[in-house]
């Protein structure tokens, strides 16, 4: 998979670049908005990153010449301006997401993924990581032989847990995702974390090989993997 | 932005000196028409009385009797006897008047002579074939009448220009303390918005308006010293969580460590850079609400289910501390809100409720409608609100207990966030506290009408 990120903050691009390369996506990063146009037009790309405020081209500029000829290649915007009017402004143009800085890297990928796998139905009804389970149409959950008595909030988290399993999912995420936050500065946190410590009673506790970790500062993973 | 005295004060004078000028001008008018009617009617007056006394001396002896005393001042008298000339005064023949004799006229005219001058002339029958004509002269009356129109004449430009000077002086005076305002106004700035306009009286237009100005810069003043204080405390604020950032950033480089710690360390500083971001997130949102540009998604909603919601998923919380949380909800309630705000603040208020409240401690939230308000109450048995704070507790960064920042979790911007979220959409919150009680928080929402 080929992306595309034009950014102009020479250290964003390259974290960006580094964390997206480590994801195993081939990345090319442009640091002006010229630079972008001329990889646009010289090579094809499967998703692009792109960032607003560019000197010279503005990246609304770049969307819009790049949407005359490509109406499929998924744009995803990142930017500081966060009110409803760019939002609004940036998707009426044809952006396919939007990204406000700063966000948290494993929110990026996810909504990368999201892009990525649309228009592919591969919403799985039934979830599955090692030898815990989940059934998202009768909503229950067991690990091994035995059910777990799950709250219906303790279900839709660890739903989109699961669906995003080996990737670190955010608080924000969880906010948004779960909880429908619509205001960033809703103070949720603390109630998260509560409902991930009784998660953790409940799916792992009582068993040896331990699924749901804490990433320090970042968020929550769900993995077979020992972190 | 100039105002510009000088060109008020030419319209003022302009207008002022107009509408004198039109007084005059209709006054002169009227002056010079009146006194001229009134000397043209007593020159007829006289014509009259000397036509009669010269027909009653004519009368009285017709025949014999040429010479004509001529009494009083009646100089030009003419008499024509069956159509020739019988008598007539040195003065008519001077006078250059034309002999009439044809048509007798009743009434008296102004007759021009071959000289130019004009006499008022009477001609009559006084017997048959006995024409009679008696004339004056209307010089003085004229010349009277030109000396008039020339001092009014005269009169309107001097009163003009007089008017013109002293509504300019007199405008220059009334606006004088405009000058001034101005003057003064000019040099206020962001530097030194404690200096006033100077208000001469108080009582008058000017000084009304000057009373406003500063009374405006009054409230500048208080809005920049607030703002100047939340920059400073926004400062202060993000200097914490970027200590914590640098301090283990730095010590972390300076120790050798394995990967684990390392991925520690980094967790560490990721830790206070979300802290960092959401004290920066709170205050977007409030800076954004003192913008006033927060768009609102306004629809009828049912405030008892937002606060079932809010607290069930606050709940939790609650739990963890063993707490009691009460519901004893009233409705349903249909406002008109946003949703995504009121929730913001119900989420901040059972926050700080949950937060402030000793564990084992309850926590009740009330709901009911009285008249045609709906009401939502969190109380909670923390340890109240220390009167000489009660004001304050709604003031951004202000916290109770300022030698411990943070400590609690905030950073004393929840309740000022409520506050602003709960007023945009209609609503008020009042705060009851009793010390070492606790405190309710009251959100009062006027209903339409319709759902009361």
């Amino acid at each position: 998979m080929n992306i595309l990120i034009i950014e102009d903050e020479k250290k964003v691009a390259q974290a960006l670049e580094k964390g997206l390369e480590s994801e195993h996506y081939q990345v090319q990063v442009a640091l002006t908005g010229e630079e972008g146009f001329y990889l646009l037009a010289s090579r094809e790309f499967d998703l692009i990153i792109l960032d607003l405020m560019l000197p010279g081209r503005d990246g609304l500029e770049i969307l819009r010449t790049l949407r005359k000829t490509d109406t499929r290649t998924p744009v995803l915007i990142l930017t500081a301006k966060d009110t409803l009017g760019d939002k609004i402004l940036g998707l009426d143009l044809g952006a396919d997401d939007y990204l406000v800085k700063p966000f948290a890297f494993p929110e990026l990928t996810a909504r990368i993924r999201a892009l990525l796998r649309r228009g592919r139905s591969d919403q799985p009804l039934k979830l599955k990581l090692a030898d815990f389970e989940m059934d998202v149409v009768k909503r229950t959950a067991c690990r091994g032989q035995q059910t777990l008595p799950l709250t219906a909030m303790e279900f839709d988290i660890l739903e989109f847990l699961l669906r995003n399993q080996g990737h670190v999912v955010t608080r924000e995420m969880l906010a948004e995702e779960v909880w429908k936050e619509t205001e960033r500065a809703t103070p949720l946190d603390n109630v998260i974390d509560v409902h991930i410590g009784r998660l953790r009673k409940k799916i792992d506790e009582p068993f040896t090989k331990k699924l749901l970790h804490t990433v320090r500062g970042v968020g929550f993973i769900l993995t077979e993997r020992e972190s | 932005m100039t105002l510009r005295p000088s060109g008020v004060r030419v319209r003022l004078t302009l207008w002022y000196s107009m509408a004198l000028a039109g007084t005059v001008l209709i006054l002169s008018l009227y002056v010079f028409f009146f006194v001229r009617a009134r000397l043209f009617s007593h020159l007829n007056l006289r014509l009259e009385s000397d036509f009669k006394a010269v027909s009653q001396d004519f009368l009285e002896d017709p025949n014999e009797n040429p010479e004509i005393e001529i009494e009083n001042s009646v100089k030009i008298v003419q008499i024509v006897k069956a159509g020739t000339l019988f008598y007539q005064t040195p003065a008519y023949q001077k006078a250059g008047l034309p002999r009439l004799g044809k048509l007798p006229a009743a009434e008296s005219r102004t007759v021009r002579s071959s000289s130019g001058a004009r006499f008022l002339l009477k001609t009559d029958l006084v017997a048959s074939d006995v024409l009679l004509t008696v004339a004056v002269d209307e010089e003085p009356v004229r010349s009277t009448l030109r000396t008039l129109a020339v001092i009014l004449m005269l009169a309107l430009p001097i009163a003009l220009a007089l008017a013109a000077f002293g509504g300019f002086v007199m405008a220059g005076r009334l606006l004088k303390p405009v000058a001034a305002i101005t003057a003064r106004a000019e040099k206020i700035s962001a530097e030194n918005l404690s200096e006033r306009l100077p208000i001469e009286n108080p009582r008058d237009e000017f000084g009304r308006l000057a009373g406003v100005v500063n009374h405006m810069l009054s409230r500048l003043e208080e809005a920049f010293e607030r703002l100047r204080r939340f920059t400073a405390d926004a400062s202060h604020e993000l200097r914490t969580p970027l200590t914590v950032i640098k301090s283990v950033g730095e010590v972390a480089l300076q120790e050798n460590l394995d990967a684990a710690a390392y991925r520690d360390r980094i967790g560490s500083m990721l830790e206070d850079v979300s802290r960092l971001t959401r004290l920066i997130e709170n205050l977007l949102t409030l800076t954004r609400a003192d913008g006033g540009h927060v768009p609102l998604g306004l629809v009828e909603t049912d405030l008892v289910r937002l606060v079932q919601r809010a607290a069930e998923d606050m709940r939790p919380l609650a739990e963890e501390k063993e707490q009691r949380l009460t519901l004893a909800l009233d409705g349903p309630a249909i406002v008109r809100v946003d949703e995504g705000t009121l929730r913001l603040a119900l989420v901040n208020l059972l926050d700080n409720a949950i937060k402030y409240t000793p564990p084992s401690g309850a926590i009740t939230i009330r709901s009911r409608i009285q008249g045609n308000d709906f009401l939502v109450e969190v109380t909670d048995t923390g340890p109240g609100i220390p009167p000489e704070h009660k004001d304050r507790i709604f003031d951004r960064f202000y916290r109770i207990e300022k030698d411990r920042p943070g400590q609690a979790g905030g950073a004393g911007l929840g309740l000022s966030i409520a506050k602003w979220a709960v007023e945009v959409n209609g609503g008020r919150i009042e705060v009851e506290t009793r010390e070492k009680q606790g405190s309710t928080f009251r959100l009062v929402f006027p209903m339409s009408k319709k759902s009361a």
